[in-house]
Order: C-alpha cells, then sequence, then structure tokens
C-alpha cells in the first residue's frame, strides 16, 4: 500500500511537472501578453507592469520562479514603482526605460521611489500560485479560493445525482431483467448517453422556466439553485453508471455463490445486499475516477448555461485573456483534482475486491 | 489413431459431403457473420438503416429545395415551424424585400434575399403605362422571359433611371451556361482595351479610351453603348477589303449600372457615338464629359478584350472613388467573342416591348465543393426557385433552422469521421507497437499513456486551440484551414483508449495457440501479423470506433459550445446549440430552437450508440450483454 501510494506520488509529481512545464511555455508562445489593450499603455506604466509581473525576465527565470518559492526580490527588480510625477505630464511624455526603475521622460532622466513590491510573483511547490493578471488586486489563490466551493458543491450534487440515480436505474433493470422496465430504463439510459448535457439542460431550462416555474434556473446561493444544474451536469453519468451496474450485477447474480445463497434459501434482498451488490458494483466503482473527471470538464458548459460563478468559466476566459497565471493555476488545480481522485478510486477498488493488486494500476 | 479408425469406416459419399460443408463453413468470414448477427439484431440493424438515410440527407444537402442556411434576416421574429409545405414567406413575391437596394449594392441585397444568392437577374426597361402612377408588371415581359429562358421567373419592380419607366427584374435560377464565357478567337487585329469606371456627379459611367498605333486601319466612325452583355464598341474601318463594321463586345457585369458617355480615340476625346465629317475631323468632345476617358487601344491588327468580371462589382460597392483600372493584355490573334446566350436571346425577344438594361449573374457565398456546387445546380434545374417554408421554424436571425440542421450535421460528420481515423491512425501504431515489443518498452509507453489520462484534457485542447487562434493567418498562408488543424487537435486526444485497447488485444493474441501453430508451419512475421493479428485486432478496433464517432461529435458540440469550435456562417451542431439556449429568454420561448436540433443530434448519437453496441455483440458474441 505505501509503495503504491509512493510509487503514485512520484507520477503525479513527474506528471505536475510536465503540465506545468508545457503549459507555461505554451502559454507565452502565443503572441500577445495579458496586457494589451485597445488602448496602448504609457511605456512607462508598461515597463512599471512588467516589472511587476517579473514579465522582463528571461523566460527560463520566470519559469523557475513560478515554479519554486525562489525569492529574487532583493535584486531590486520585484518592485512595485510609484509613479511620483505630474500624470499628464507623464502621459504626454515619451519615456524609454533607461534600466531598473530609472526612466527618461522627455529630457530629463527620472528615477522612480518606491517600496518594494507585495509578494514576489508564484512559487508552485509553496502552493502560491501567483497574482492574477486580469483581476489585479486579486491572487490566483483568491480566485480559486471564492469559485471552487461553488464548483465542488456543484460537482457533488451532479455525483450524487448520478450515482443515485444510476444505481436505481441500474439495479431496478438488473432486478427485473427481460421485463419493460428493464427496456425503458435501459433506453433511457441510452439515450442519457448521447444527449450533450447542455442539450439536457436546455430542455431543463424550459421545462422549469416557462412550463411549470418550481425551481429556479439560473443562478447560485441556495440548495434548490443546486437541483437543476447538478441533475443536468450528472444525467449522463447517471445513465452510464446505470449501464454499469447492471451489467455487473447480472454477471454476479448468475455465479456459483449466489446460487448457493438462494439454495440456503436467503431472501432476495438478502441476496442483493450481502453478496451481490460488493461484487456487482466494482465496474461501477472503477468508473468513478473518469466520471469525476467527467464532471469537472462538464462543468465549464453548465456553469455557463445556469450562470454559477464557479471555477469553469474561469478557464475559458483566462486563456483567452492571457491571464498567464490564472489559466495555469486552474490547469494544475484540476490536474491535481483529476490524478487524486483517481488514485483514491483505486484505492477504493483493492478495498472492495482484494484480488486485485495494487502495483497494476 | 481412434479418429482415423472411424474416418475409415465413413463412405466416400459422407466423406465428400463433410468436405463440402467444412468449405462452405471456411467461406464464412468474420465479417460476413458479424453482419448476419447484426442484422439479427433488430435495434442495432435499424440505427444502421437511420444512419445511412441521415448520411444521404446530409450529403445530398445542396440538391433539396431547403433555404439558405446562412441568410439573414433581421428584421423578423423568429418564426414558428411553419405547415403545410409553402413556398417559404419570406421569399413572397410582394416585393417588400426586392433585391435592389442601390445599384452598387446588388450583391449585398442578394444576401439579405436569399444566401444562396444562385440567380441570375434580368432587368427590362418598361415605360409605365399612359395614366398609371405606380408600375405593374408586366405579365407578357414576364412570360416571354420565361419562355426563353426556359425556366421560371420570381418578379420584382423598381422605377427606372428614366422618367416614365420602371425596372422589371426577372429573378431566375442560375445555370452554369448563364455566365458570360469569353471564347478567344483569331482575328486579323491585335490590340488591348482599356475602361475605367467613375462615379460622376449623377451616376456611374464607364470611360473608353480608344488609341490606334499608326499603320492600322482607319477608323471612320466609332460607337459605344451598352448592350446585354456590358459595353460594345462598334468601329467602322477602312481595310483592305473596303469598309467593313467591327464589333468588340466588352463583358462588363455591371453594364446595368455603367452609362457610357465617351470615347477617346488616339487621344482625342470624343462622344459615346463619333464620325468623321466630310473633312476627315472627329466632331468635338462636349466639355462636360471632359473627364470621360476610356481607351480602345489598337496597336497592330487584333484586339483583345478585357473581362474582368468581378472588378466592377468591387467599384459599386467601394463608393464614391474609382476604384477600377482594367488594363487589358494583347494577346496576338485572338477576338474575344462573349456568350452569354440567355441575355441577348432575352434581348432579340423584347424588341417592341422593352430592353433589357441589365443582366447580373450571382455568384454563390458559400464556398462549395465542385461536387456541391454541381448539386446546387443540380437543384435548381429539378426546383427551380422553390424553396421550403420555415418548416421546423426560424432561429434568431431569421435563418431556416431545417436547412441550418442539414448542413450543420455535414460539419459534424467531417469533424467526427477526420478525428476518429486521426486517433485511429495514432492510437494502432501506439498500441500495436506496445504490445508486439513487450518488456520495458511497453511498459515505459503504457506508463506515458497512464499519465496523458490524468491530464485534463479539455484544458489541453483550450490552450491547443487559443494558440492556433493566434497563429491562424501564418497556417492559412502555408495552405493549413483552421478547420483541419482543429479535426486533428480533437483526434490527438482520443487515442488514448484506442491505443490501450490495441496493445492489450495484441497482448493476448501474441501467445496464443493459433498465432503460436502459425509460427510453427513456418509462416513469416508478416504474413502472422497480417493474416492473423490484424483481423482479431480490427473487430476490436471498429467497434471502439462507432463508440469514437458519438464521442467526438459530442465533443466537437462542446467545443463550439464554448466558442472555440466551428465558425460563422459555417454551422454546425454545436454552433445551433449555442443558438438554442441563447434563443430562451425569460419573454418567449422559441421552443422550435431548442428542440428540434436537440432531437436531431439526439436521435444520430442514440443511433450511433445502439449500432456501436450491436457492432461489438456482432463481432465479439463473447462480449453480448456486457458493457
Amino acid at each position: 500500500m505505501i509503495r503504491f501510494l509512493a510509487r503514485r506520488l512520484l507520477w503525479f509529481a513527474i506528471t505536475l511537472l510536465g503540465v506545468v512545464t508545457i503549459s507555461f511555455f505554451l502559454m507565452r508562445a502565443v503572441r500577445g501578453g495579458p496586457f494589451d489593450g485597445e488602448r496602448r499603455l504609457h511605456p512607462a506604466i508598461e515597463a512599471n507592469l512588467a516589472a511587476r509581473y517579473h514579465l522582463d525576465w528571461p523566460l527560463w527565470r520566470q519559469y523557475l520562479q513560478y515554479l519554486g518559492p525562489f525569492d529574487w526580490s532583493d535584486q531590486g527588480i520585484g518592485a512595485l514603482l510609484h509613479v511620483e510625477a505630474d500624470t499628464d505630464a507623464l502621459q504626454r511624455l515619451p519615456a524609454d526605460r533607461v534600466e531598473g526603475r530609472t526612466f527618461r521622460v522627455g529630457s530629463s532622466v527620472v528615477t522612480w521611489t518606491g517600496e518594494l513590491g507585495p509578494t514576489p510573483l508564484g512559487g508552485v511547490l509553496t502552493g502560491d500560485l501567483g497574482p492574477s493578471f486580469k483581476y489585479r488586486d486579486f491572487t490566483v489563490n483568491d480566485i480559486i479560493g471564492q469559485s471552487l466551493p461553488i464548483s465542488v458543491a456543484l460537482g457533488s450534487v451532479a455525483l450524487l445525482f448520478a450515482l443515485t440515480l444510476g444505481l436505481v436505474a441500474g439495479i431496478g433493470s438488473a432486478l427485473w431483467r427481460g421485463t419493460n422496465i428493464d427496456l425503458s430504463l435501459r433506453l433511457a439510459a441510452t439515450a442519457g448517453i448521447a444527449l450533450p448535457n447542455f442539450v439536457i439542460a436546455g430542455f431543463l431550462i424550459i421545462l422549469f422556466a416557462f412550463l411549470m416555474p418550481l425551481l429556479p434556473v439560473a443562478g447560485w446561493g441556495s440548495p434548490r439553485h443546486m437541483v437543476l444544474p447538478g441533475f443536468a451536469l450528472g444525467a449522463p453519468f447517471a445513465a452510464y453508471i446505470a449501464r454499469l451496474a447492471r451489467t455487473g450485477l447480472l454477471e454476479v447474480l448468475s455465479k456459483d455463490h449466489i446460487r448457493t445463497a438462494r439454495a440456503k434459501g436467503l431472501s432476495e434482498w438478502l441476496i442483493l445486499v450481502r453478496h451481490a451488490l460488493k461484487g456487482g458494483l466494482l465496474p461501477v466503482v472503477s468508473y468513478l475516477g473518469p466520471a469525476t473527471a467527467g464532471i469537472l470538464t462538464g462543468s465549464l458548459v453548465i456553469e455557463r448555461l445556469f450562470g454559477i460563478p464557479g471555477t469553469g468559466s474561469h478557464f475559458v476566459n483566462s486563456a483567452l485573456n492571457r491571464d498567464y497565471t490564472l489559466s495555469m493555476g486552474v490547469t494544475i488545480l484540476y490536474t491535481v483534482l483529476v490524478y487524486s481522485l483517481n488514485t483514491l478510486v483505486d484505492l477504493v477498488y483493492t478495498l472492495l475486491d482484494p484480488r486485485i493488486e495494487l502495483e497494476e494500476s | 489413431m481412434a479418429t482415423t479408425a472411424r474416418q475409415s469406416k465413413r463412405s466416400p459419399a459422407e466423406l465428400q459431403a463433410l468436405l463440402r460443408e467444412a468449405r462452405a463453413q471456411r467461406g464464412t468470414s468474420l465479417g460476413r457473420d458479424a453482419w448476419r448477427r447484426l442484422r439479427r439484431n433488430r435495434g442495432a440493424f435499424y440505427a444502421l438503416v437511420f444512419l445511412g438515410l441521415f448520411l444521404a440527407v446530409s450529403w445530398l444537402a445542396p440538391l433539396l429545395p431547403l433555404a439558405s442556411p446562412m441568410a439573414l434576416d433581421l428584421a423578423v421574429e423568429p418564426q414558428p415551424p411553419a405547415w403545410p409545405l409553402t413556398v417559404n414567406p419570406r421569399r413572397s413575391l410582394a416585393g417588400e424585400r426586392p433585391p435592389f437596394g442601390a445599384a452598387p449594392t446588388l450583391s449585398v441585397g442578394a444576401l439579405a434575399d436569399d444566401g444562396w444568392a444562385h440567380r441570375t437577374y434580368v432587368d427590362v426597361e418598361l415605360e409605365t403605362p399612359l395614366g398609371q402612377l405606380e408600375p405593374t408588371e408586366n405579365p407578357m415581359v414576364r412570360a416571354l422571359v420565361t419562355q426563353t429562358a426556359e425556366r421560371k421567373a420570381t418578379v420584382y419592380l423598381r422605377a427606372g433611371d428614366r422618367p416614365g419607366t420602371f425596372v422589371q427584374r426577372h429573378a431566375l435560377p442560375q445555370w452554369d451556361s448563364d455566365r458570360a464565357r469569353i471564347d478567344w478567337q483569331p482575328s486579323g487585329e491585335r490590340g488591348a482595351v482599356e475602361g475605367t469606371l467613375v462615379r460622376g456627379v449623377d451616376g456611374l459611367y464607364l470611360k473608353l479610351a480608344l488609341q490606334r498605333a499608326p499603320g492600322g486601319p482607319t477608323v471612320l466612325a466609332a460607337k459605344a453603348r451598352t448592350a446585354v452583355e456590358g459595353v460594345e464598341v462598334e468601329l467602322v474601318v477602312e481595310g483592305e477589303t473596303g469598309r467593313e463594321t467591327r464589333r468588340y463586345p466588352m463583358p462588363w457585369r455591371a453594364a446595368a449600372g455603367a452609362r457610357v458617355v465617351g470615347l477617346q480615340l488616339d487621344g482625342v476625346r470624343l462622344p459615346a457615338e463619333a464620325e468623321r465629317d466630310a473633312a476627315g475631323q472627329w466632331p468635338a468632345m462636349p466639355d462636360e464629359l471632359g473627364e470621360a476617358r476610356l481607351a480602345l487601344e489598337i496597336a497592330g491588327r487584333s484586339i483583345q478584350l478585357s473581362a474582368d468580371l468581378e472588378s466592377v462589382k468591387l467599384v459599386d460597392t467601394a463608393g464614391e472613388r474609382v476604384a477600377l483600372e482594367t488594363r487589358a493584355r494583347v494577346v496576338p490573334e485572338l477576338r474575344a467573342v462573349v456568350h452569354d446566350d440567355l441575355g441577348s436571346r432575352i434581348d432579340r425577344r423584347l424588341t417592341d416591348i422593352g430592353r433589357v438594361v441589365g443582366l447580373e449573374h450571382t455568384d454563390g457565398i458559400w464556398e462549395l465543393s465542385a461536387l456541391d456546387a454541381g448539386l446546387l445546380h443540380l437543384r435548381t434545374r429539378i426546383f427551380g426557385l422553390w424553396q421550403t417554408g420555415p418548416l421546423l421554424g426560424t432561429d434568431a436571425k431569421g435563418r431556416d433552422l431545417l436547412a441550418r440542421i442539414v448542413w450543420g450535421s455535414r460539419i459534424s460528420i467531417q469533424v467526427s469521421l477526420v478525428a476518429t481515423l486521426c486517433s485511429l491512425a495514432i492510437g494502432v501504431t501506439w498500441g500495436a507497437f506496445a504490445g508486439l515489443m513487450g518488456g520495458r518498452i511497453d511498459n515505459l509507453m503504457m506508463r506515458i499513456v497512464d499519465v496523458l489520462y490524468s491530464v485534463p484534457f479539455i484544458f489541453v485542447v483550450i490552450f491547443l486551440i487559443t494558440l492556433l487562434n493566434e497563429y491562424r493567418v501564418e497556417l492559412a498562408d502555408r495552405g493549413i484551414g483552421y478547420m483541419t488543424v482543429f479535426y486533428v487537435v480533437i483526434g490527438a486526444i482520443y487515442w488514448l483508449t484506442m491505443a490501450r485497447v490495441v496493445r492489450g488485444q495484441v497482448l493476448s493474441l501474441k501467445n496464443q495457440e493459433f498465432v503460436e501453430a502459425a509460427r510453427m508451419i513456418g509462416a513469416s512475421t508478416p504474413r502472422i501479423l497480417l493474416a492473423h493479428l490484424v483481423p482479431n485486432v480490427l473487430s476490436v478496433v471498429i467497434v471502439y470506433l462507432t463508440l469514437t464517432v458519438p464521442a467526438v461529435m459530442l465533443f466537437e458540440a462542446f467545443l463550439s459550445f464554448l466558442g472555440l469550435g466551428v465558425e460563422p456562417p459555417r454551422v454546425s451542431w454545436g454552433l445551433l446549440a449555442v443558438d438554442a439556449t441563447d434563443s430562451i429568454s425569460a419573454v418567449v420561448i422559441y421552443w422550435w430552437a431548442v428542440v428540434f436540433p436537440s432531437l436531431a443530434m439526439g436521435s444520430v448519437l442514440l443511433a450511433l450508440n445502439v449500432l456501436g453496441d450491436g457492432l461489438r455483440d456482432a463481432l465479439d458474441p463473447n462480449l453480448r450483454g456486457k458493457d
């Protein structure tokens, strides 16, 4: 067990390093920076911003700085420069950076004075994901801290829906195998797998916003707000879980030990609960890892459709805005989530089925 | 020994029968067997039939009389589905939105009218009958045009350029033969034409410059006039064989908006019609037309006519300034003959009633492949201008939903096929290689797959696509379309499962008895690979492919939903889903915009899933009923 976890951790470190490295250099390779706007910034301000976010450093140094807790602010660059000059005059005059904090504004050379900037950027290893480039007053940790609980709540509700609906449908359809109930449940499951979640969400919105206004179709706050998005997000996974549960149960129910239990005179209910479920639901457990990853991904769309201020919206927007740190922060977050959930699922799997060895991931 | 003994007891006839049976069985290939089983599976069979029909409809989309999937109609609220099959009410003949606009923006007008724009417009100028204020359609002219063109015309009216006249516009379905075609023929002369279109105070003027090299035949009279084909220059020359009249047509497309006001011959400015007087002098050019300049250069013995059809239109839309200056290259010994059968035929028939003042061929504006364009023309031959009304309603921008669903399916199908093939190529290579090599290489390769599995791939794709968007122009310069890259990117992330599946299969097959047996009897490695391993892996691969296709389709919809996929004016199902969710408002439900695209997408994906399950059962009966 310990060896397994250690091994997993090693691969996790490698994966994370790969993801961070690739996305870091991919993002910087793209033309256009975070401060490209319609209005061209004053060169002094631009230099100031670049200095604040270390964009004036060579790329390898930015990378190392982002990666680890290396404090280079004593080299005088990570300083937040204060502009002590007539702003109007500054705007009118062309300014060139001479070096460090010295600028040539018009004909005179001005050295900006000011205190050192806040914290040096980043340091993923210390858990600091750095300041956001777009939302100037927030750090990435702040933003994720605000939005992650919402996404997690939504994801949990969706997973709950997926598990309850899926298991109930799957077990029901296995128990009443071959009947009309089974047939209709299986059809519903296939439909659920086939329909994208935003289509389901569209139907739900029409249904609940106009035909029977019972639940709110947008916004966030109360548990009532979670029902519809949770359902739309969880429905495709519920369908898949139902299928897995049905197949797994059917296979187990045809095994010898079940026959023995029946011969012993156990009630069907006891057979199901005590003997069949544990083995029959193994495929469902192994599916939970991919399902969680899928729910995380799917929440991108669902959050947008239902107007939920979760993490999903940040990803697309930050990539488009060239908000380097936020974009990478979200990527790292999701990688960590997916990887640790997968590991957790593997662990649970081996606990349920001792025949499977941990070494084989 | 025992078997030999038993066999020896059988009669030769029995043995023959057994042999026949064995031969018959031998021919039952894996494919045929699977097909038999698939046909028995009702659900999968219906799914297959449905998908076949759907593919046919999707592929034949240009042939169907659908409305344009991209013609905007912002003035109109989304319309609910309209039954029964009627002519699209938006395109009624009431003339509420005639495709005239200002003369310069004819093609834009056509866009608002119908995005397909495969129309030939024939404008006929008619006298307004006495005592009538509003122009009314002249049925005789319409009948004439219809008869001559052998196509049904749709008629629009507008006031004419001259007082007391009106223009009756006939929109005809366009055939390829309608386009002005230029054939170069040998002629006894050489030269070049230079034309300039200028905007004067009160309209567009075509200026023709006519200059001669010394030694050419003497021009006695020159005349330039607008004609059906555009502009025609007529010269009366004193040649070796005596006085003769030569006509040089210039196929200007915008002849309807242009008027020839003057000629310039040998540097002398002339009115549009000019003849030497008895003393051999040209008449003086009226002062107010002094600007007009149009040169017809006769340098030597032959005339070449410029036929830059598009540029005239460009001038029109450019507005105030001269935007066209076409100088023709000299092509010796050739003469342009412009065929515009339709225009001249109609013109001839109209002699007493009116005259053709304009002939415009519109182009389709959706980039279509040659095949699609051909189908589109075939469609106009079959259905003419008739098209279905909004059977499934229109969306928030007034576009026909049915047409959008059908045309959108084409892109969705393309994406899923290309991306699936991509994943096939990468996955099978990777998996088969790992499986065959075994040992450390296998371990490493599969570990890489495991690691990639735990990367949230959607984010990598979003990264990649934003990156590609940034370098789109450079890619386009190298002939790589955005859509191609888009397909490949999607395909590149779907290979992981394929690699695992193939590797597992190869691994388990590699050591099986039949492979051993084949090796025993001396089969070569390629033969083992091709004859024994590939067919066995193939069934699994096919099954997995049928399940990848719907997954990719969903993924395309997902990306388009996020605004990272297909871009307007193209349409895909993902974009339809976006439109659908956009059309959900607090005030009105445009339910059709949500329901119909969802139904289409849902039914196709459902059919694909059912077919995939059925195929898996058919190809590998051991797996039946398992997920």
